[in-house]
């Protein structure tokens, strides 16, 4: 009897749950495909349109532009993040140097600086460099930005490979960087995926940077739906839509590669 | 096939001295077994000579030539892991041939030489399979298979066997002395199994902390152990080692008189091996006289165990032997038994 109360209280308890965290991402879509007229009613019953969508990406709001920026962003802070980092993890990870543990707390501890307030030198730096407003600038910021996290995680996830094939590969005759690229990169797959899509999400929905150092033409999708408040008031509709075209990507990419999160790499290598 | 070198190689972690200064020189196509018990620096000096731990002093030779310095990839080595160290990414055909891809081996001719190295450890119809779906001592012939693939300057076997059950460690054991017989390259073995040391080595090298305590045959490792140690690590059951002290030419402990050609000192050490003693009446004149103990039958023979005093003494008996827990009975060396003495102080061979 204790037992069934338990197996129904545990259900209802993550219905609620559930319901709390996705009821605002559902009425943003719900929100998406309704006219103006009908985006400040409560009713389900209304009339879907597209029109949002194509308003969006259409002058003044030329979404477009911002989604090109957003993924060049957030696609080569990637591709530059996570084979440095992985680098780095790996030595972290691997040699016994000296002043290695202060030398990774300090990588570590450029994620307590809040952001606030490293932002004006950023932008005075950016200026003088003549790189304000350039998809260079928030690359470089993002990329001091994630490359840290990137280097703990997956250190966490070389850490945890015995060092066993590795030095089999060593006396096979791979040289340190063959056994990098055929050993422990295949066995630490799950985690360079993780910290991968960690990285694009960061990125992806970085936002104070971005409004700080873009005005026009690197203007990423984030920054972009504060222009949705105007003068004549919220654009609810709309801005629901560019929410759409925020999140969807990132559902996909998490639908897509959810199954490589749970599936360990390492079984089979030792005893 | 090479002759391998350690002279004065030294090994040490920060302020502690895992290996202390000392030489070894392995000879051409030797079978060369590091035996000790856990924590004796047997691995340390393996990985030494592997290349996978830096040599903190002395030099390390290899067919002639200083390696100290060299990369592991360029020594021309094979190591078998304990735990295997198999790619569990890889095929067991791509884990075999990844030393030859490394090598430059186009795909046939390494499709060639994984297919002959797999018949050689009956692994042909697994070739396709991962690490992962296999057993352990599949797994461990795949590790084997990988290192024979090719044909190093040497065979290094960091306890290859200690993963594997029983009976697949006596049937492994016979594949690699075979292996060895078959390819004749230069092995050095780390085991802390006595058994396995004896039955493949052409010599054993017994470490205790760090240093090598004994260089010899398995044959003259156990019949002739150089110190306390030694005796004590070989053989199963244990040499019977008995505290004592030799006045007028007879050993004498509790329950113990016995003559022996040595001069007259205390604190010695006798030494006699269970199955070099012959168990005879009570009321005969015996070595060792004592209540029976225990009794454990190991189906060819029976471990007698007596007892008199702080003395344990054990034989071996025939499998038929049977007397009631307490009964009083003797023991007698057989003719032409070794004694062994030690000083008990220094532990060393009298």
């Amino acid at each position: 009897m204790k037992r069934i109360f338990l197996w129904w209280g545990e259900r209802a308890l993550l219905l609620l749950v559930s319901c709390i965290v996705l009821f605002p991402i559902l009425w943003m879509f719900l929100t998406a495909f309704k006219r103006p007229r009908d985006a400040y009613s409560i009713s389900l019953h209304f009339k879907p349109t597209l029109s949002n969508f194509v308003t969006v990406f259409s002058d003044p709001w030329n979404l477009g532009e911002m989604v090109v920026n957003s993924v060049t962003v957030a696609a080569t802070t990637v591709l530059i993040a996570v084979p440095c980092a992985a680098l780095a993890a790996y030595s972290f990870s691997r040699f016994r140097v000296r002043g290695r543990k202060f030398l990774f707390f300090l990588i570590l501890s450029t994620q307590f600086i809040p952001a606030v307030v490293i932002i004006l030198p950023f932008f005075l730096m950016f200026r003088t460099l003549g790189l304000l407003d350039t998809r260079i600038a928030l690359i470089v910021v993002n990329l001091a930005i994630v490359t840290p996290f990137v280097i703990w995680m997956l250190k966490g996830f070389i850490d945890a490979i015995p060092t066993d094939s590795e030095e089999a590969a060593l006396i096979d005759g791979a040289s340190r960087f063959r056994v990098i690229r055929d050993i422990v990169l295949p066995m630490a797959a799950p985690g360079v995926l993780t910290a991968t899509i960690f990285c694009f999400i960061l990125t992806w929905n970085e936002f104070l940077f971005a409004l700080i150092l873009t005005r026009r033409n690197a203007v990423t999708l984030p920054v972009g739906l504060v222009s949705f408040r105007t003068e004549q008031g919220d654009l609810w509709n709309l801005m629901s839509a560019a929410g759409v075209m925020i999140t969807v990507p990132i559902f996909i990419m998490a639908l897509l590669i959810q199954k490589h999160f749970t599936r360990g790499m390492t079984a089979g290598a030792v005893k | 096939m090479a002759e391998v070198k350690l002279v004065d190689v030294e090994k040490r972690y920060g302020s502690f001295l895992a290996v202390p200064k000392q030489s070894l020189t392995i000879e051409e196509g030797e079978f060369l077994v590091l035996l000790g018990p856990s924590g004796c620096g047997k691995t340390t000096t393996m990985r030494m000579i592997a290349g996978l731990e830096e040599i903190t002093a002395g030099d390390l030779m290899i067919g002639g030539e200083r390696v100290n310095d060299k990369p592991p990839k360029d020594r021309d080595i094979a190591m078998v892991f304990q735990n295997y160290g198999l790619y569990p990414h890889m095929t067991v055909a791509e884990n075999i041939g990844y030393p030859l891809k490394l090598r430059g081996f186009n795909r046939q001719a390494r499709e060639a030489r994984v297919a002959e190295t797999a018949e050689k450890v009956e692994l042909g119809k697994l070739l396709k399979r991962r690490p992962s779906e296999l057993s352990g001592g599949q797994r461990q012939r795949v590790a084997l298979a990988r290192a024979i693939v090719r044909t190093p300057k040497l065979f290094l076997m960091d306890e290859p066997l200690s993963n594997l059950d029983a009976k697949l460690r006596v049937t492994m054991r016979a594949e690699l002395k075979h292996l060895h017989h078959e390819l004749g390259v230069t092995t050095v073995y780390v085991t802390h199994d006595q058994m396995e040391a004896m039955t493949l080595a052409s010599r054993v090298a017994v470490m205790r902390k760090g240093r090598i305590v004994q260089l010899d045959t398995p044959k003259m490792i156990y019949s002739e152990p150089a110190n306390l140690f030694v005796a004590s690590f070989i053989g199963s059951p244990p040499m019977n080692l008995i505290d004592g002290v030799i006045s007028q030419g007879t050993f004498t402990a509790p329950g113990v008189n016995l003559p022996v050609s040595a001069a007259d000192r205390g604190n010695v050490v006798l030494g006699i091996r269970p199955e070099e003693l012959d168990l005879v009446p009570a009321d005969g004149e015996g070595l060792f006289s004592g209540l029976l103990y225990a009794l454990e039958l190991t189906g060819e023979s029976t471990l007698v165990t007596l007892r008199e005093g702080t003395t344990v003494v054990c034989a071996r008996g025939g499998a038929d032997f049977d007397a009631p827990i307490g009964t009083r009975c003797a023991l007698v060396p057989k003719a032409g038994a070794r004694l062994h003495l030690f000083d008990k102080d220094s532990g060393e061979r009298v």
